[in-house]
Parts: structure tokens; C-alpha cells; sequence
């Protein structure tokens, strides 16, 4: 930031430009929109997790009145789309608007009636019968990576791929060990479950052969692009909005089957043509998470110090691999980050990412971390326990310590610099953790089992063009544009490649600007979730934004303040450096003479005859500047919770739920806490409640919210939050990115916190989520085993 | 109306009843309270007159759904209905009530214990209407309790059970148990409360009874839990229910 | 064919007289024929509570109700609560809590907030989220929803009672 310029806005809690529309239910989310003369579809899905299609019979459903069409794969030439990926051995799978002869799991859509409204739509579609040829569902990943029945039948095996890491000497490390943990970890399936299911409006505008998509999607730049090539069209004639987006966490961040499908749709028909997921269909199709199998080892010394740790990770992907992320991303993540916020050297990881006839895996709040810290975490207290060792003692004398970054894992991952010890020690201050054992042991005196569990760990945020999600995929998240301009007015437009759902980036970036160009905050509009917006955007994922569309957004104001300052220079007869904008005045230090930026805006762009010729060519109030912070930052945080189990009927109460958190620089506190508080209550579902359970047929069980639980304000303690507040060092503006560290620490704390409360009966929790159910298996076994 | 919705029910012909006159009454008499079939969860969980004659219902009705749902959904809507996890059917029964029932045939008045058949199926004919239920005066110095285990506020339970004893000289001179979620339909458990008469409740008529009831219960199993999750968890709840009942007794 | 049927509905305050398709749910009805899209859709099976409106005063899921049922009655919906440059005494704390962040199931989360002001009874912080265990938010982690209701709830009883104020929950 310059000199002289003080953040006034940047660190403040200011309140959300985004909340009075939403609020007074003004909001615009894409079901919302209505268009004159839209079409509506009702998708025909398959009942059948693998299957032949053999016939689609739609001779009575098309005899209804109101229905304008019913369409199946055979009706479009579209190519399918591929998510590219480098990693060796790599298969793609192609993924087309509609199923192609053949079904891959529950839920895939087969058939599309295009009515005048959903409920003709509908109406329409249970008429539809459909005739299958079964094919042998492959459910389990195990079956699945070693079967010759491919769900691909270009591909040679199910084992989408896979990929060994290896650094250090993993066993003599072993061989030198005092103690050696070891379990086989199970992390369940979850769907992001955004209360806004998915939609899609696509306009399709024959004068101009142009289309509109308005997307419910965090990826607006990456849709576009897309959909350009799928449907042949040039750039400039595809755009993709994503107006008001009702929650995102990754399931919107990949292209639908139905995005494509509404575009054709609605370039074939001439209409506008809309399609809203119900809550079924999101269970059934939005992309899934988590589903991990890993068997993980650690080897550690009489000391407590980490020595080794090996890992064999089995990812069950689901039967497509996602565009654009590919089917590597979570496996490869929950690798790339089990090394943790450790002193590792030694680490040995074999990923497997297998297909199964299941709803494609994809992006979900935290993606490979929570996996990871679940299993590091509990391998650490199951070591600690037998060294008889603090959990916090145990962490502390093993986390980087501030002396050793940049550190470079045991997987290749750089830490740069973040606090971790810093954040232990401050989760415990803030918790009182002599206190919390205290009332533990107390709790233990009178027959209750009350437990406390501790997880740090680490993440890359803010990532740049370097660092990729997964090598080769479609896209480079590495790069962020701000366009900021002032118009005649004096009003400010500021436009990114970004598209919040829910993070309050217009108000966010706007605090940059604002405090950049020396204007109030409410002159800053910020425009975001568009595609035309900027000239290449992809939009907001992976804990990107504060980092890249920040750091471009203090660029770009910079840039724009010079201007300003240029052009009031000239008309104040005096130099650039004698200016200071505050509220939109620039004002002449020791002097009296002001101009508002009204003023400079009419001069400029009305006036400009007031300027020499030679100033004209760049005269203008706007600048476009792109921001990539190369590698990225790391976040890091510690989770302290504290769990009591009903000893009679084993549910779990979250009784204290406190995070430490170093997110670098905090541009909005309250936005900053939010996201905090929203990630750890889905961990706190990821790790009690929450699971996609299908059958041995692969039939999707969670077909309603009575069947996949997410926690209430009732089940949800009081969370506390505290950062330290501290700027990064490597990246433009000192932010971290975050949002994604609650599903990544709450799990683990949560985990080990009922390992902690169960302790009496050595039980250790490795399989998420932690059900009454499941508590009640491991209690009974337990106390069984002791008689 | 999820059923409607999911396009699980068809129909050609939906009839609202809510409208009908005299549906949504709540009067006393000395025989007991009668309750509409239009009656509002919400209105039954704050009449002062339930409150004032069968506390136990103003205290279980806390558990029904939520707000929104308590302020629609009605108690001839949920005994019509017969989920073996609701509230309302497991009060018929452990009440002793009497279901007031009519039809193109007539007026028929039905007993709660044995007006449920199986999962979402009663004695109710097709073409017949609940219209009133009426919940007899529990006898004096009559004490209870009710408890039920569900994952989240405001779900099915997995197990619930509604107790009501009557303590004399010491020990239980009368004692009603009913369950919900632990067989096909609510079930008052006769020979638990045979076997707790002239008892007084301690720690051993505890353990026995957790283990008697866990015997008498079938349960099914589902996403949620196992039969034999439920099975342990009908002895705690009847257990906890049943030491509600005695420590109010008690305490009287 | 399906026979329509002529209802007539009071919405914020109007009436609206249309012929609906008796199938025709609520939300449906409020969302299109009245272009009333603040009230969302998140579930059309009564657990999310995304639909909450007030319906006669008391909170309702529009999704399980059909736009006959709503034939004579009252409805309020989110845009009946405040508008833009004058907010609602709930809507005002929500935006001073940071109780919204995608926004979709605020207008249900106020539709609820506001019968437990109505009710005018003081709550604890466990008891407001026991009201507010019927509205799921998937972005907040309710912390701030609590905070924002038990302050409006503080104010409009008086600033006297619940004693327990956040730091009981």
C-alpha cells in the first residue's frame, strides 16, 4: 500500500454491501429470474448405478399438452468434454449433456422433457419408460480397481490414477522408531448440500447468435470457456453470470451435464430455458466428497518426534472425473497435505483415485484436508497416549517452529510462513486448557464421559500460477484481474474475475479500493460473477480471492489513484506528491485547494480540452492489472474441542468449539469470523452427522434431508475465534486465504476429542462420521472384548 | 405433503378438511379432555386446560417437529398419519384414548391401543374421517415422565417412551409404559408394567427393566440406526421415562 | 385437464385474486404468479425451512402448503418485513451480526425470528436455537443468526429480560 496511505476500511467490520437486497428478499439467484416465454425441464434419470441404455420410450409422455420436446443424447452432435490432466497415466472420462448408451450411476440424466412449466415438465417425464441391459455395479473402490468390467470402455482399468510420493528414507525411519500408531482411517461420503440447489437459465439470442447462461455457480470464467468449445461458439458470443449464488463450498465449482444441456436446449429451441434441481436430484447428482479409504502408519521416537509416516490412500471418485479438476484432486490433495504442519522428513504415500458407479467426486470445502488432518491427527494423540504424552505438548514440540520456514514437506509442499506454534499456543490460552483438563478430569470422577481433542494442520491458500490443484488440468487458478474505473460521476466500478456466494466479496474488495483510491466505501461497486466482466476470469474456489482478486484489487486502485492524482495535478497547478484523496476530496497539503473527484471525472472525460494533446492518449480513470502471487501462502490453525457422550445412549454433544487461526491480514473481521464459523459447523456434520450412504446396488440411500444430516443451531455449540492477525509476508496486501479451515481442523479436533471421552474403553475413532450408531458398535465391542 | 410433492402419493381428488366447523375445539368434561382432529400442534402444546389436566402432553408436544410444522400440522393429521416414531400416537395409547371416528356408515368411536396396524396404517376405512380424540382424566396423584432419543432436535426419535405411574404407600400401585420407534407401531409393554407393580423403583427394578423391555420391543432397522441400537436404546428411554415418573412421584 | 381454482390471497398487505391449478404449491405460487421471489425453494420437503413465511401471523413452510390452502389468509412475506433504506428491526441486526452470507435461507431464518419476537417470551441462547433448529443455514454456522435474534429479542422486549444473555448459551 503507499505510504500515505492509511487503511481505514481495510481490518474494519464494516457491514455487507451485498445484505439489503438479501435481505428484504431482492436478492437475485437465478430461479428467480424470469424470463417471457421459458421453457422448463424435468430430467428422466437412471434408476440403475450401471446399465445399458437399450430403449427410451417417450411416445405417451410427448402426447401431452404443453410438452415442446423430449430429447436424449442422440439428439445433440455437442463433442463431450474431457478434463485434461498431465499425471502419468491418467484416464479421462467424457462427459456429455446427457447419458450416451450407457449409465455410470443413480441420479445421471438420460432423458429431457422441455415443457411450457416444471410441473407439465414432469407430468411428462413419469411417463417415460425406460429399458436397461444391468451391468455389474461396481460399488466398492477395492472391486472396482480390480475388475474387468469398466465403467469406460476405452479405459483399461478403473483406477482413474494413481501416483507414489516419496521423500526421505521411510524405513529405516521406521526401523529407528520407538513407537509405531497405525490404523486404517475411514472418511465417508458428504455433498456440500448448498440450501440454493443448482440452476441454470440459458438465453440463447438468435439475432445476435449469442447465449446467456445464468449459472448458480462459483465458476463463471470456467463455464464460459467451456461451453465455448462444447458448443462451437466464439468467446465474445458466450456468457456466463452467476448473479446471486445461494452457497457454493465445490459442488459449483465444476461444469454440470445440465449446463451444457440448458445451452443446447435453448440455442435449438430459440427460447430461454431453465432447469432447477430439486433437493433429490442435488443428493443424487451435485458432486461428492471425502470418500476415502486410508491406511496410514507413523513411526516416532522416544521423544515424541515425528520419524516417518506412510500412507496408502484409496479415493473412491465416482464414475466421472470432473471438469475441470479431475479426479486426482482430492486423492492427490489428501497425499499432497498429510505430512501436516510437522517436522517430517520422512513420508511415503501410494494415491489410488478409483471409479465407481457412484455420483462423480468433486470439490467440497477443504477437498483432500480434512481426510488428512483426520488421520494425522489421530495417528499423533494415538502416539502421544502411548508415549504418555500431551496431545499439546506432542504437537508442540513437533509443529515448524518459526525458525524453520520456509519448510518444505515431506510431500514437496513449501510451507512459507505461518504460525503454526503460534497458534497452538494461543488456541490453548484462549481455551484455558489446564482449565478444560481440569473440568475433564472432574467430569471423569463422576462417571461421565467428557473428552478433549486438539488438531493443527496447515493449508496452501491464495495459490498462484506455480502451484496447481492437479498438474495439466483445463485451467490455471493462478491469476486474478482487477479492472477499476471512475466514471464521469466520480463513482467507482471495480470488476473481477471472482464470484462470491456468500463471502462478501463486494464488500471486501471494496474495502481495498476504496481505501487504495481514497473514497467512501459505498462509491466502490464491485462487480463480480460474470464472465464479461474481465476478459479472463475463472471465479471463487480454493480459498483464492482475498489473496489473488486482493492483491489485483490493490494493483489496479493503485494504478487508478495515480491517474486521479495525475489529472488533478495538472488541474491544481501542483505536483502529484502534494495530493491526498480522502472521501473522494484530493486536497493540496498546507493549502486549501480541493477538487472532488466528480470534478477530476467531468475534466477528464467531458473537459478533456482542458489537458495538454500529449496527456490525452492515456487519459483516462481506469486500469486493469492482474495479480499472480506464483506459489501461494500458508493458512494454518488450531482446534481445540471439548465432547460429551451420553454413556447410555452414545450421542455426542459438542459442548466448547474454539479455532486459533492465522489467516494473515484481516480485510473484515466479521466476514473472516463467519466463514470460520460456517466451516467448523459443516466439519462438526462431517464428523456426527453427515453421510452419502449407497447400497451394494449402488442405489442412492440419502435421498432426502431426513436421510443426510446436517446440524442445526440446536445441535452447534457457541463457536470462539481468534486470529493473530498477523500479515502475511509473500503476498500483495499480507491475506491469507481461507474459509476452507473449519471442515479441514473440526473433524480431527472432534475425532480425537471422542477418542479422548472413550479413552476408559481404548477406543479409537477411525471412521468419520462418529454416529450414535457406530459408537454403539465400538462401546459394545469394547466392553464385550473386556469380559 | 412431502408424499405429494415427491410424487409418491397420486391423486385425483385431494379434499381439505381444515376448514371444516368444530374440528378445532379443545373441551373438557369430567371424564377427560377432547381434542379436535383440526387442533394445531402449536394450540394443543399451550392450551392451558391440556396443561392444567395432562401436563405430560404440553411437555411432549415440545418434540414434535418444529414451529413451523407445530403451527400447521394437526393431531388428527399425525394419529391419521400412524408413524411408529410420533409423539401424538404413543400419547394415545399410553392415555388410554379414544379415537372418535366418522363416515358415510356412521359415528364410531375407537379404542388408541389397537387403532394402529403397522407403519403409516390405521384402523381408519377409507372413506372415514378422524374427528375427534378424547384423552381420559388420569387418576389423581398420578405422576410421569417421557423421553426420546432422536439425532437432531425435532426428528423421528429413535426410541421415545411415555411413562405414567401412580405411587402408593411407597411403592407403584398402578403403571403405564408405551413406546415409539422400537416396532411397527406405538406399544404400551403390559407385562413391564405387571411386572412393576408393588415395586418400589431403585436401582435393581432399573436394570431389570431395561433389560425386560429390551426383550419385548422389535425394532427395524434403517439409515439411522440398527435394531439393535434401538433395542439398547428402548430399555434407556423406558428406563429414564419410568425414573421421571418416580422422582415427581416422589416429589409430590 | 386440470380445472383451476379461483382463490384470492392477502400478501404483505394486498390481495391477489388468481386461478391456480389446486396441485399448485405455495412457494410455487408466491415465487411466479406474484413474483414474489424472496421466499426460496430449498427442499419442498419441510426440513429445510428455506419456505418459511408467516402464514396468519405464524410461521409456515410454503412449500407444504398448496396455494388453495392459502385461499382467505394472511401472508407475510420477507419482502412484507423491511425494504431497502428501512430494514426491520430483525433484518437491521442481522446485517449488524453478519447473520447472512449467501442469503438464501434468510428470508425462512427471518420468518421464524420473527414469531419467536412475536411470541415475546425471553429466551436463552440454547432456547433461540432450539426455535431456530427448524431453519438450516449451510454458510453462517448459526453463531451470528443467535447473536443477532437474541439482541432483536432483547430490544423488543424492553432490554429487560432474558437475563441469560450470549454468554449463558
Amino acid at each position: 500500500m503507499q505510504d500515505d496511505v492509511r487503511p481505514k476500511l481495510i481490518g474494519s467490520r464494516v457491514q455487507r454491501l451485498e445484505d439489503p437486497r438479501l435481505l428484504t428478499g431482492s436478492g437475485g439467484f437465478v430461479d428467480d429470474i424470469q424470463l417471457a416465454h421459458t421453457l422448463h425441464i424435468a430430467l428422466v434419470r437412471s434408476d440403475h448405478a450401471h446399465a445399458r441404455i437399450l430403449n427410451v420410450d417417450v411416445d405417451a409422455a410427448g402426447t401431452l399438452p404443453g410438452v415442446v420436446g423430449i430429447y436424449t443424447a442422440d439428439d445433440f452432435s455437442a463433442k463431450p468434454l474431457h478434463a485434461t490432466s498431465r499425471m502419468k497415466g491418467y484416464q479421462s472420462t467424457a462427459i456429455t449433456a446427457l447419458a450416451d448408451g450407457k449409465v455410470r450411476f443413480v441420479g445421471e440424466g438420460i432423458a429431457a422433457v422441455v415443457a411450457e412449466s416444471r410441473y407439465v415438465a414432469e407430468d411428462a417425464a413419469s411417463l417415460i419408460t425406460i429399458d436397461y441391459e444391468p451391468l455389474p455395479d461396481l460399488v466398492d473402490p477395492r472391486i472396482a480397481a480390480a475388475s474387468d468390467v469398466l465403467l469406460h470402455e476405452s479405459h483399461d482399468s478403473n483406477i482413474l490414477v494413481s501416483r507414489k510420493f516419496a521423500r526421505g528414507d521411510v524405513t529405516e525411519a521406521f526401523a529407528n522408531a520407538s513407537v509405531r500408531v497405525k490404523d486404517s482411517f475411514r472418511f465417508h461420503r458428504k455433498t456440500p448440500l448448498a440450501i440454493e440447489n443448482r440452476s441454470y437459465l440459458a438465453d440463447f439470442n438468435k439475432g445476435k447468435q449469442a447465449l446467456t447462461l445464468y449459472s448458480s455457480t462459483q465458476v463463471p470464467g470456467v463455464i464460459r470457456d467451456a461451453l465455448a468449445k462444447v458448443l462451437a461458439m466464439p468467446g465474445h458470443s458466450v456468457r456466463v453470470v452467476a448473479p446471486d449464488v445461494g452457497g457454493g463450498f465445490g459442488g459449483k465449482a465444476s461444469l454440470y451435464p445440465e449446463e451444457i444441456l440448458v445451452a443446447l436446449l435453448s440455442r435449438t429451441l430459440g427460447h430461454p430455458v431453465k432447469w432447477t434441481s430439486d433437493r433429490l436430484e442435488d443428493l443424487l447428482t451435485t458432486s461428492q466428497a471425502f470418500d476415502e479409504t486410508i491406511d496410514a502408519e507413523l513411526a516416532v521416537d522416544k521423544d515424541g518426534r515425528l520419524l516417518g509416516l506412510k500412507a496408502e490412500i484409496l479415493g473412491d471418485v465416482g464414475a466421472y472425473s470432473i471438469y475441470p479438476w479431475t479426479a486426482a484432486l482430492e486423492p492427490m490433495q489428501v497425499a499432497g497435505f498429510l505430512p501436516g504442519p510437522y517436522q517430517l522428513a520422512n513420508y511415503q504415500a501410494e494415491v489410488v483415485a478409483v471409479a465407481t458407479n457412484k455420483t462423480p467426486a468433486g470439490p467440497y470445502r477443504g477437498v483432500g484436508r480434512p481426510a488428512a488432518a483426520f488421520v494425522l491427527e489421530r495417528l499423533i494423540d494415538m502416539a502421544a497416549l502411548l508415549l504418555g504424552l500431551d496431545p499439546v505438548e506432542m504437537r508442540r514440540r513437533n509443529l515448524v517452529q518459526p525458525d524453520q520456514f520456509p519448510y518444505r514437506t515431506g510431500s514437496g509442499i513449501v510451507w512459507d510462513q505461518s504460525g503454526f506454534t503460534e497458534c497452538l499456543e494461543l488456541a490453548c490460552k484462549g481455551v484455558n486448557y489446564p482449565a478444560l483438563q481440569a473440568e475433564r478430569s472432574a467430569a471423569r470422577r463422576a462417571g461421565r464421559w467428557f473428552g478433549v481433542g486438539v488438531a493443527s494442520y496447515a493449508e496452501l491458500t491464495g495459490i498462484g500460477s506455480r502451484m496447481s490443484a492437479a498438474p495439466g488440468m483445463p485451467i490455471n487458478t493462478g491469476t486474478e484481474t482487477a479492472t477499476v474505473e471512475i466514471d464521469a460521476s466520480g463513482a467507482v466500478r471495480a470488476a473481477f474475475g471472482v464470484a462470491s456466494h456468500g463471502q462478501g466479496l463486494e464488500t471486501t474488495l471494496a474495502q481495498i479500493v476504496a481505501d487504495e483510491l481514497g473514497v467512501p466505501l459505498d462509491s466502490v461497486q464491485v462487480i463480480h460473477g460474470d464472465s464479461a466482466a474481465v476478459t479472463h476470469s475463472t471465479g471463487t474456489y480454493a480459498s483464492r480471492s482475498a489473496v489473488l482478486a486482493g492483491g489485483a484489487a490493490h494493483l489496479s486502485g493503485q494504478a487508478v489513484r495515480a491517474k486521479v492524482l495525475e489529472a488533478a495535478a495538472f488541474m491544481l497547478n501542483t505536483d502529484t506528491d502534494a495530493l491526498d484523496i480522502e472521501d473522494s476530496i484530493i486536497s493540496e497539503r498546507g493549502t486549501n485547494k480541493t477538487l472532488s473527484l466528480m470534478e477530476v471525472g467531468r475534466a477528464v472525460y467531458s473537459e478533456m480540452g482542458r489537458f495538454p494533446l500529449e496527456m490525452r492518449a492515456e487519459l483516462d480513470l481506469r486500469a486493469t492489472k492482474f495479480y499472480d502471487p506464483e506459489f501461494g501462502t500458508t493458512t494454518s490453525a488450531t482446534h481445540i474441542a471439548a465432547v460429551e457422550i451420553d454413556p447410555e445412549t452414545f450421542i455426542v454433544t459438542v459442548k466448547r468449539f474454539l479455532v486459533a487461526e492465522d489467516c494473515g491480514r484481516l480485510i473484515n473481521p466479521m466476514i473472516v469470523d463467519g466463514q470460520v464459523h460456517g466451516g467448523i459447523v459443516q466439519g462438526i456434520g462431517a464428523a456426527l452427522y453427515e453421510e452419502v450412504v449407497h447400497d451394494q446396488n449402488g442405489q442412492a440411500l440419502s435421498a432426502s434431508l431426513v436421510d443426510y444430516l446436517t446440524p442445526s443451531a440446536a445441535e452447534t455449540p457457541k463457536l470462539e475465534v481468534l486470529h493473530l492477525d498477523t500479515a502475511a509476508l509473500g503476498t500483495l496486501g499480507g491475506y491469507r486465504g481461507m474459509g476452507e479451515g473449519g471442515t479441514i481442523g473440526a473433524p480431527a479436533a472432534i475425532a480425537n476429542a471422542i477418542t479422548d471421552a472413550l479413552s476408559h474403553l481404548n477406543i479409537n475413532i477411525s471412521e468419520l462420521p462418529a454416529t450414535p450408531e457406530r459408537i454403539y458398535r465400538l462401546v459394545t465391542q469394547a466392553i464385550k472384548g473386556d469380559t | 405433503m412431502p408424499m405429494l410433492n415427491f410424487r409418491l402419493l397420486d391423486s385425483t381428488l385431494l379434499i381439505d378438511i381444515t376448514r371444516l366447523p368444530g374440528f378445532d375445539h379443545i373441551t373438557t368434561s369430567e371424564r377427560g379432555i377432547t381434542v379436535g382432529a383440526g387442533v394445531q400442534h402449536h394450540a394443543l402444546k399451550r392450551s392451558p386446560d391440556v396443561a392444567e389436566r395432562l401436563p405430560i402432553i404440553s411437555h411432549t408436544m415440545q418434540y414434535v417437529a418444529h414451529m413451523a410444522i407445530r403451527n400447521r400440522g394437526t393431531i388428527g393429521g399425525s394419529l391419521a398419519h400412524g408413524d411408529p416414531a410420533a409423539e401424538l400416537p404413543l400419547l394415545a395409547i399410553l392415555l388410554d384414548a379414544y379415537l372418535h371416528i366418522s363416515g358415510p356408515t356412521g359415528e364410531r368411536s375407537a379404542r388408541a391401543e389397537g387403532f394402529f396396524l403397522a407403519p403409516l396404517t390405521t384402523n381408519l376405512n377409507e372413506d372415514e374421517i378422524l374427528t375427534s380424540i378424547t384423552f381420559p382424566n388420569l387418576p389423581q396423584h398420578s405422576s410421569w415422565g417421557f423421553e426420546e432419543i432422536a439425532r437432531r432436535s425435532g426428528d423421528f426419535a429413535l426410541a421415545g417412551a411415555g411413562a405414567v405411574l401412580s405411587i402408593q404407600h411407597g411403592v407403584i400401585a398402578d403403571a403405564r409404559l408405551a413406546m415409539m420407534g422400537v416396532d411397527e407401531t406405538p406399544r404400551r409393554l403390559p407385562a413391564i408394567e405387571a411386572m412393576l407393580l408393588g415395586r418400589a423403583w431403585d436401582v435393581g427394578l432399573r436394570r431389570l427393566a431395561v433389560r425386560e423391555v429390551r426383550e419385548q420391543v422389535n425394532p427395524m432397522s434403517d439409515l439411522q440406526a440398527s435394531a439393535d441400537y434401538r433395542r439398547h436404546l428402548a430399555g434407556i428411554v423406558a428406563a429414564r421415562a419410568l425414573n421421571s415418573a418416580w422422582a415427581m412421584g416422589q416429589a409430590r | 385437464m386440470i380445472r383451476k381454482r379461483a382463490i384470492t390471497v392477502s400478501v404483505n398487505g394486498s390481495a391477489y385474486a388468481r386461478d391456480v391449478e389446486p396441485r399448485r404449491l405455495l412457494t410455487d405460487f408466491l415465487r411466479e404468479d406474484l413474483g414474489l421471489t424472496g421466499t426460496h425453494i430449498g427442499c419442498e420437503h419441510g426440513v429445510c425451512g428455506a419456505c418459511s413465511i408467516l402464514l396468519d401471523g405464524v410461521s409456515a413452510r410454503a412449500c407444504l402448503c398448496l396455494a388453495v390452502q392459502a385461499d382467505g389468509r394472511e401472508i407475510t412475506t420477507v419482502e412484507g418485513m423491511g425494504e431497502i433504506g428501512r430494514l426491520s428491526l430483525l433484518q437491521e441486526k442481522f446485517r449488524k451480526h453478519h447473520a447472512l452470507q449467501c442469503g438464501f435461507c434468510t428470508p425462512g431464518m427471518l420468518a421464524t425470528a420473527h414469531e419467536i419476537l412475536t411470541d415475546a417470551a425471553p429466551l436463552t441462547d440454547n432456547e433461540i436455537r432450539e426455535a431456530l433448529s427448524g431453519n438450516l443455514c449451510r454458510c453462517t454456522g448459526y453463531e451470528h443468526i443467535v447473536r443477532a435474534v437474541s439482541e432483536a429479542l432483547n430490544e423488543s422486549l424492553g432490554g429487560a429480560a432474558a437475563g441469560n444473555s450470549s454468554d449463558a448459551g
